[in-house]
């Protein structure tokens, strides 16, 4: 089938009747999550996607495109089929209402993140860690933990899953304060054209 | 201290620094994905700040203020090896001459951090971070391709064996070499040749791309004493373009 509509091109085969065949790999790279700490002390916050054949070159990646501008104190990427998500509520709806918080008392229980969306059109922001079993779990530990007041959205991950800045890698953003040339502000473009005008008249 | 081999050191790594920022952003626009377009022209940005910080450092030694001496000096008195001024090729090429430049400037660059010139030792310092990023940046590219398909191993290792006898051609000695040795203002281009073979090795190490056999290669020199490839007049034309119809021009 050849078309130029991407949709008609991902249409699943029809295929021939008794043929079994594997599903056809991604033909473009996977989505990464990458989260900003824009001062030492602040939360972490979504910024945003990268595209990445892998974790590592999501991160090489991320803090150039999220991190070349303002402050930034550290960064970290996490795959995007790694984040799970809790229903999303309008209003004055709290996500957590929508959530059990049952614990599975299950044996084995490990750290996962957990991230609250405060306000519409807003970055998600990590709000604390919890142990948990799974992503469910994880959702249930954050209502008793971390349900302080009421969110849009949550977000539950793996703390395993997650690529971090290590220790030694913290000065990859020494210089960037001094690149005020990468902000338009700084310009003063305003400025200028106000200056060119009133000398015009 | 020695002047004048201080200054020579402070024009080779400026000029390096320059020529290659000014070359790397020829790929701004067009790199092969958004993210990585953003990121290598980032670090090109980065090179033309660190030459600028050198060219300020020369200025206060009584050379001209940085725009001249980047804009209005003669092909014949820069000081770049030719490594950095040949053309970006196909972005296999640029790939590997990032990683084999940035290797040994970040070597380079940590050898000045014990520099006995001071605000030599302090822009090194300085600019630590940038380097890491670049060097991780470069090795992540490396180790990702050189060991992804026949086709990428293929490009990598053809691009790797036309531009290694270039950059061995990084470390041509300087006339000043045992001055600056015995001044302790630079460890000397022998030594950051060694630790940067090492250093390369072991990246290399990670893939499926050849060890290289260093004998078999023969330096392209020259660039240090200002004899220069038909390449370097005309991206210094095109970079001076602007600066050189209004010197007094202000943005």
């Amino acid at each position: 089938m050849n078309s130029l509509d991407p949709r008609v091109i991902r249409l699943p085969k029809v295929g021939q009747p008794g043929e079994i065949l594997p599903k056809a790999p991604l033909d473009q790279f996977s989505t990464f999550e990458v989260f900003v700490q824009p001062k030492e002390g602040k939360p972490f916050q979504h910024e945003g996607i990268v595209h990445a054949p892998n974790l590592e070159m999501a991160y090489v990646l991320a803090k150039e495109t999220f991190t070349r501008r303002f402050t930034c104190s550290s960064l970290y990427v996490v795959e995007t089929r790694n984040i799970f998500l809790s229903p999303l509520t309008e209003g004055s709806q709290n996500a957590y209402d929508l959530i059990s918080d049952e614990d599975d008392n299950a044996a084995q229980k490990e750290p996962y993140e957990i991230y609250h969306l405060l306000k519409r059109g807003k970055q998600h922001i990590h709000a604390g860690t919890v142990q948990a079993s799974t992503p469910r779990d994880a959702m249930a530990s954050a209502k008793k933990a971390l349900a302080t007041k009421a969110v849009l959205n949550i977000w539950a991950v793996r703390s395993a899953d997650i690529r971090l800045t290590s220790p030694d890698e913290n000065d990859l953003w020494l210089t960037l304060p001094e690149k005020k040339f990468r902000d338009a502000a700084e310009y003063k473009g305003g400025d200028k054209l106000k200056k060119f005008l009133e000398g015009t008249q | 201290m020695n002047t004048e081999a201080l200054k020579d050191l402070l024009y080779r790594i400026a000029d390096d620094q320059l020529i290659l920022g000014h070359r790397n952003s020829e790929w701004t626009g067009m790199g092969p994905l958004l993210e990585e377009d953003i990121a290598f022209s980032s670090m090109a940005q980065d090179k033309i700040g660190q030459s600028l910080a050198l060219f300020n450092i020369l200025n206060q030694l009584g050379e001209p203020p940085a725009d001249t001496a980047a804009f209005m000096r003669d092909e014949s008195s820069f000081r770049n090896c030719i490594f950095v001024e040949i053309p970006n090729g196909e972005y296999d090429f640029s790939l590997v001459r990032h990683f084999l430049f940035d290797t040994a400037a970040a070597i380079r660059f940590d050898m000045l951090t014990s520099s006995s010139y001071e605000p030599l030792a302090e822009l090194a310092n300085k600019i630590r971070g940038e380097l890491k990023y670049h060097t991780m940046h470069a090795n992540t590219w490396m180790k990702q391709l050189g060991s992804a398909t026949p086709e990428s191993i293929r490009r990598l290792q053809e691009s790797l064996d036309s531009a290694l006898p270039y950059a061995l051609g990084m470390f041509e000695q300087s006339p000043y070499e045992g001055e600056l040795i015995r001044e302790k203002i630079f460890g000397g281009e022998v030594l950051l040749q060694q630790q940067w073979q090492q250093k390369v090795a072991e990246v290399l190490a990670h893939t499926q791309l050849n060890t290289p056999d260093w004998n078999i290669y023969r330096p392209v020199m020259g660039g240090r004493r200002g004899k220069h490839s038909e390449h370097l007049q005309p991206l210094l034309d095109e970079m001076s373009e602007v600066f050189r119809i209004d010197p007094n021009a202000e943005w």
